[in-house]
């Protein structure tokens, strides 16, 4: 389990992170969330180890992480490199030998992964040849052939197309699946929603929110209701309420935004009295609109409720 | 394998598989055969002109040794005086049919004894002489027996130079080894300390940095890098000489075997009683390949380690120079201050230097090579330039943790002052 402790880092007189707080179950894939220089990259960098911490701790299973706990982790950091003219099957087991494995292992793994990514016809070319969506699938395999217990993904699926970001996501998919931790920070909602079971938003080196997403939808305070046809027998209801008037969409669905303790059941009942009522649609909050929000939000301590 | 053999491994296999190392290695290799075989060449086209001499000294002595010498096929004494202009002149030589050389002949206890003014030391085949040993013989007649135990044996006065050196000759040859060696120093150092920033340039600006920080200690990786880089260095070096002995008993920088200084004896005393010239490429004394070893191995981590520091704190190659500037004058400077040494390798000026960190290698090895420097002071150098190694890895290694995670502008000095505090 990892658990990040109201960790502090500065640089200078530069604050870059303030008492972050999170944790995460084995298995577990916590998404960091956070406009760019938020202070995501720092803490993960805290993770791993490479940035001390000024005050906090972080632990891994209840111990502090030192240099062979760091061994068991595996690093995709947001700014990807590769030695050019080193060649790709090469590079690999390079990186996993880096990380303890013995040269016949980490050649034999790098061909499961080389053929896991579809990229084992360039086993023997120099990275430097590669595209840039291969490239990235060759780090992927170098950061994960040693089997981590814990992946740090550092914008993951920045700068690949649809097709090697659904590749990425498979493979974050199938080593959950197999038990792997990870951490991983993207500015693809869709994405980070889909891998991620729990949340840290991060706002100006602060945590904003975090939870696991229903949790952070309870803390929403709004839910947006969406009612068809446009009558103003329907609209009357809103507004006896004390509601106000409707936003429209583009399709001329009337919106409300209306308070999460509403009592939607009530309001449905009246509505479907009120008039001829072809559509009422209650939407959870997306991702998207709970990170806004949070952000938009001034700090507090961050936990959702 | 653990992290420091592991990069080491790894490095070492790169570069010596790159393309780089290959072409320079073997353009090397081309480049000593060449510097070898081509002094030979000249000395052997110069030989033509070797065989006039202008003769001096008293009568009857001077008759009978021009008798000798012209008698002998090789010379001939195109001028004969009493005494010669001093001092002796190029164009004194000139003005007599470009005469190879003046030689005075006198008596000393008995014995014959020349003074020689060679017009290039490098190219006097000094063999010719063996044709004096009748005097030689001659004037040690009703000498004691020790005295005539070396009759065969010409005295000889070739301006000695250096106390270490038996004659000119021998000194003029020991310069040029060490000219070659210091040059072969500054060489390898600059190129394999380039080697290491290039590496550590390579690996910060295409983002590597971040990914082997977080796996490895920076120290162990900085260490494995730079080994590898002065393994590199000395294999290619190991070829280069191995390329040299292979062409040396083709050319005329050949020792005799009894020569006694060892260092260089192509016509030092010794050959003209052992008449031949030896074929065995001894042409470095291992001393002084010690120290080249000794004192390449302390430039090399001294400037290494800190090429490497500055190549951490840039984010893109074209930032390279700006920061390793600072680190490339002390190279230059010492390579200039070495080349002082090797003319005035006791003055006060070369023996400080030889004890100024980072100049240190060069000059002391120059020092060593072409003169002979007092034990204390070899020991003193080493010691220096050890703790000077040590210093280099402990600095280079915060400045090396830090500016490998750097990125965007270029640290301010206070910045890296504070990475060096921390």
């Amino acid at each position: 389990m990892l658990v990040v402790d109201r960790v502090q880092r500065s640089f200078g007189p530069v604050a870059a992170v303030r008492n972050v707080s999170f944790q995460c179950e084995r298995g577990g894939v916590v998404g960091l969330l956070g406009p760019n220089g938020a202070g995501k990259t720092t803490t993960m960098r805290m993770i791993l180890g490479i940035y001390p911490p000024d005050s906090g701790s972080v632990t891994w299973n209840g111990k502090p992480i030192d240099r062979i706990v760091r061994k068991r982790f595996g690093y995709l950091p947001e700014e990807r490199g590769l030695y050019a003219k080193m060649k790709v099957r090469e590079q690999i087991a390079y990186f996993g030998r880096l990380h303890g494995m013995q040269e016949f292992d980490a050649l034999k793994r790098a061909d499961v992964w080389l053929a896991r990514l579809d990229i084992e016809q360039y086993a023997k070319r120099p990275s430097g040849e590669l595209s840039k969506g291969n490239q990235q699938k060759v780090q992927l395999a170098c950061a994960v052939l040693h089997e981590p217990e814990l992946l740090v993904l550092d914008e993951p699926f920045s700068g690949l197309d649809p097709v090697n970001a659904q590749i990425m996501l498979d493979c974050i998919t199938l080593l959950r699946d197999e038990g792997t931790t990870f951490v991983l920070s993207s500015h693809q909602m869709w994405q980070i929603e889909y891998a991620c079971n729990s949340f840290c938003i991060i706002g100006a080196g602060e945590v904003r929110a975090s939870g696991t997403l229903a949790e952070l939808r309870r803390t929403f305070p709004t839910r947006t209701v969406r009612v068809l046809p446009d009558l103003p027998e329907i609209r009357a209801v809103f507004t006896e309420r004390g509601f106000g008037e409707p936003h429209y969409d583009a399709d001329g669905t009337l919106r409300y935004e209306l308070a999460a303790s509403t009592d939607f059941g009530g309001l449905l009942r009246a509505a479907v009295a009120a008039g001829p009522l072809e559509s009422f649609d209650r939407e959870e909050p997306s991702l998207n609109q709970i990170y806004v929000r949070a952000l938009d939000a001034a700090p507090s301590d961050g936990r959702a409720a | 394998m653990n992290e420091v053999g592991l990069v080491f491994t790894v490095e070492f296999m790169r570069k010596v598989r790159s393309r780089v190392f290959l072409i320079a290695t073997f353009a090397g290799v081309l480049s000593i055969v060449a510097l070898v075989l081509i002094p030979a060449f000249i000395t052997h086209a110069a030989k033509s002109s070797s065989d006039t001499i202008v003769l001096a000294g008293p009568e009857p002595l001077r008759a009978r040794a021009a008798s000798l010498l012209q008698k002998h096929h090789d010379f001939r004494v195109v001028y004969q005086a009493e005494r010669l202009p001093q001092p002796m002149t190029v164009g004194f030589l000139d003005d007599h049919e470009k005469a190879a050389a003046a030689v005075v002949v006198s008596e000393h206890a008995k014995r014959l004894h020349l003074d020689v003014y060679p017009r290039d030391a490098a190219v006097f085949d000094e063999v010719q002489f063996r044709s004096l040993v009748p005097l030689n013989v001659e004037l040690a007649t009703g000498a004691s027996a020790a005295e005539t135990e070396n009759v065969a044996k010409i005295e000889r006065s070739l301006h000695p130079l250096e106390k270490r050196f038996a004659d000119a000759k021998s000194a003029t040859f020991a310069r040029g080894i060490a000219f070659g060696l210091v040059f072969v120093l500054y060489f390898a150092i600059i190129i394999a300390s380039q080697s290491v920033m290039s590496a550590v340039a390579e690996e910060k600006t295409s983002r590597i940095a971040e990914i082997l920080v977080a796996t490895i200690s920076p120290v162990n990786l900085l260490t494995g890098k730079t080994l590898a880089a002065a393994a590199l260095a000395i294999l290619q070096i190991a070829i280069w000489v191995a390329g040299a002995v292979l062409v040396l008993p083709h050319s005329q920088l050949t020792t005799s075997a009894t020569d006694p200084s060892g260092i260089v004896a192509a016509g030092a005393g010794d050959s003209l009683t052992n008449g031949a010239m030896a074929s065995g490429p001894n042409l470095i004394e291992p001393g002084v390949l010690i120290a080249f070893a000794l004192f390449f191995i302390f430039g090399y981590l001294q400037y290494a380690t800190l090429y490497a520091a500055a190549a951490s704190l840039i984010s893109r190659t074209e930032d390279l120079g700006m920061v390793t500037t600072p680190v490339i004058l002390p190279v230059v400077g010492a390579f200039f201050v070495a080349q002082y040494a090797l003319i005035e390798p006791e003055a006060p000026f070369a023996i400080v230097a030889s004890f100024v960190p980072f100049i240190s290698p060069f000059v002391m090895f120059t020092r060593i090579a072409i003169s002979a420097v007092p034990v204390w002071q070899i020991v003193l150098a080493i010691v220096e330039n050890g703790l000077l190694v040590a210093l280099c890895f402990i600095v280079a290694g915060k400045v090396y943790r830090i500016g490998m995670l750097l990125y965007g502008k270029l640290p301010t000095p206070k910045q890296v002052w504070n990475a060096l505090r921390a």
